[in-house]
């Protein structure tokens, strides 16, 4: 489902909900990359999720977690997974942009 | 959806509830700006949303943040895209306030 606009995943979590959005932006406007998702964690966490290619996907959380960390609490985690294994893909959001 | 009273976006969040609803209210009544959102999210945050004129949102966040620092645990962030991607839109805020 995921592939129409690339394998690769990107994950950027925060302290809050403003450096969610702050990250989420810069990632979309960084790189040709789809929002798939914001999930709710808990305890004050959010995380965004983006997906493209793989090179994409890696500018794209690059810039975001810098973005971010000038916003708020700021940045708990930015991470990568260049190929997600077909059984993570259903711990996933569905995409269509949330 | 939100063009039709401005595309730049202000958020505010703050510790508990109450700063929060005191940080909408400085942010409405100093611009002119809709407020398009307030969630919960969790540990006590919280987070309003507004959108307008680039201009107002400055103005509504400047004064939203300035209100809500003296109020309870006060502020955790103040922030504003003037041109939010349009596939932001989608994680923004669906919750009208």
């Amino acid at each position: 489902m995921a592939n129409e606009y690339g394998i690769a995943l990107g994950m950027i979590e925060t302290r809050g909900l403003v450096p969610a959005i702050e990250a989420a932006d810069a990632m979309t406007k960084s790189a040709e990359v789809r929002m798939i998702g914001r999930e709710f964690v808990g305890g004050g966490y959010v995380t965004v999720l983006v997906r493209g290619e793989t090179g994409a996907v890696n500018a794209a959380v690059r810039a975001g977690a810098d973005a971010c960390e000038r916003v708020g609490d700021g940045l708990v985690a930015a991470h990568i997974i260049a190929r997600p294994h077909k059984e993570v893909e259903s711990v996933l959001p569905a995409g269509g942009a949330a």
